[in-house]
């Protein structure tokens, strides 16, 4: 599936679809990004509802002149992790001044059916920063520019961000064919 | 061996999908949609604000400049040109300098008359005196006529021309400079300020009767030294070169003398007659005081309020300019440390 038809050339005039149809419509890409940003499905999904309540609550606002419904959640999405990105960090601050850190959350298969273990492996090398980048650019094939203004970046960043990625990906995969 | 197009294809085929849990609770967050208030909150769009509030408050600086100019340019035209030409003559009669005095003559605007208010040179002393007169006639024949009336009228008064140009045209002119008795400088600018409208006028009379008193205690001076050392020449024996030195010295006294019969004999001719210079114009000729009409004082009030709305923004700005700055510093301080903790978040 696939936001074809909410990505297409917005009208002046146009006026924002209703929520529930956007929020069908692009579960899926919210919920891939978050799992790839956080490597982690139940903190994907915890993130996933957590920025469909956001976005509910600030619908009204939305403006289809201004940008996709995509683009709009997506920034949420990004908004709502960032903040669980800084608790996360605050609270593992805590636990190793308190010398009792927890064993990391299960994330077995986090990044969905039918990737192979080598490219799993892969992408859990990657940083969250670089994981971003392949699930904007990649798996949700938002254009350059977009993703630029999601990430508040330069295109070109984006593309030296992605291109670092994949190469990093390749080696990984590369390693892991030798190791076979 | 995976290459990127590989890499790229597989992590597009696995795109992850939401589980079904995950789908419910969504679908369950859109269903609250339909139960909200109709109503939207009362919300304040800064933009949208600043959108609307920059050209009102721009439309009501202008309106505010167009309705003052408007209440502060005045009644008539004429009203103004009358209100204009009294301050002229206020600060024409202002206080004199020196040996100078400012005589009251027809006030400006009026056309002839005035005599009975002018006031004129005293007869038992020396006086310079000198008018500038500027009158405004209709037309370019008008401007003919009024220069040859004043010929005529400086004639009569036994007067002479020092000088007149008259130019015809469109907007004709004329500058006339001419010498009239003192005794009849009353008459000939009553005479010339009957020509037209007065547009300014200014008589000066200079005292010139200590000029031709020192001069002519110094001929009398002159005078008796020359005759004691004419007597000292005839009645004593002299040596010669006392003689010599004594007749140089008369020689000097009496060029001295010479130089002084001439100054007192200029000055009497300088208090004799008057100079009057005598100006014609038509409305809106070079050297004419054309009063601005309504439209023109409109903006010009309008664009001094406007000068003053505009100094009061700019020392607002200025007053708000250092918060304005650190808010400014504080937004990009807050907004570079963002950045660089969401690096360091997702470097991780």
């Amino acid at each position: 599936m696939h936001a074809v038809t909410l990505d297409a050339p917005r009208s002046v005039e146009s006026k924002a679809p209703p929520f529930a149809a956007v929020a069908e419509e692009l579960l899926d890409d919210v919920y891939g990004y978050l799992l790839y940003l956080t490597k982690n499905w139940a903190v994907a999904e915890d993130l996933t509802s957590e920025t469909f309540e956001a976005a509910f609550k600030k619908w009204r606002r939305f403006d289809p002149r201004r940008g996709t419904p995509r683009a709009w959640l997506l920034a949420i999405a990004r908004t709502t992790a960032l903040d669980w990105f800084r608790a996360d960090s605050r609270r593992q601050r805590r636990e190793e001044r308190a010398d009792a850190a927890e064993p990391p959350r299960d994330s077995e298969g986090a990044f969905g059916e039918g990737l192979s273990p080598a490219l799993e492996d892969g992408l859990r090398a990657l940083t969250a920063g670089e994981r971003e980048v392949v699930a904007l650019r990649v798996v949700l094939d938002l254009d350059s520019e977009e993703t630029a203004r999601l990430l508040g970046i330069t295109p070109t960043a984006v593309s030296t961000r992605l291109s670092r990625a994949l190469a990093k990906l390749e080696e990984r995969m590369r390693d892991h064919d030798v190791d076979a | 061996m995976t290459s990127t197009p590989d890499l790229i294809h597989e992590l597009k085929v696995s795109r992850p999908t939401a589980p079904t849990a995950l789908r419910a609770r969504v679908r369950e967050i859109s269903a609250q949609e339909t139960a909200r208030a109709p109503w939207p909150k009362l919300r304040f769009p800064v933009r949208r604000a600043a959108l609307i509030a920059v050209p009102t408050a721009a439309a009501v600086a202008f309106a505010s400049a167009g309705v003052l100019g408007l209440t502060r340019s005045g009644g008539t035209t004429q009203a103004f040109r009358e209100e204009a030409q009294a301050n002229k003559v206020t600060t024409e009669d202002g206080p004199a300098y020196g040996a100078l005095d400012t005589l009251t003559v027809p006030a400006p605007g009026a056309s002839g008359g005035g005599r009975d208010s002018a006031i004129g040179p005293t007869n038992d002393r020396a006086q310079r005196v000198s008018a500038t007169l500027t009158v405004e006639v209709p037309d370019s024949d008008a401007v003919s006529r009024a220069a040859q009336d004043a010929l005529d009228l400086t004639r009569r008064l036994g007067g002479h021309v020092v000088s007149a140009s008259v130019a015809t045209g469109t907007e004709g002119s004329a500058a006339l400079t001419v010498r009239v008795p003192v005794g009849k400088v009353q008459e000939a600018i009553v005479g010339l300020s009957a020509l037209g409208r007065i547009v300014s006028q200014q008589v000066t009379i200079e005292d010139l009767q200590e000029t031709l008193d020192a001069l002519e205690r110094r001929e009398a001076s002159v005078r008796s030294q020359i005759a004691r050392i004419t007597a000292r020449l005839e009645s004593e024996p002299l040596d010669a070169e006392t003689r010599a030195v004594l007749e140089t010295r008369v020689k000097t006294l009496r060029a001295e003398l010479r130089g002084l019969r001439r100054g007192i004999s200029g000055t009497h001719a300088e208090a004799r007659m008057s100079t009057i210079q005598l100006t014609v114009v038509t409305p809106g000729a070079f050297g004419a005081v054309a009063p601005p009409d309504r439209l023109d004082r409109t903006i010009d009030e309008a664009l001094n309020v406007l000068a003053w709305e505009a100094v009061i923004v700019l020392a607002v700005l200025i007053v708000m300019a250092p918060f304005a700055l650190a808010a400014c510093a504080a937004w990009l301080g807050r907004r570079f440390y963002r950045r660089r903790e969401e690096e360091r978040l997702l470097a991780a």
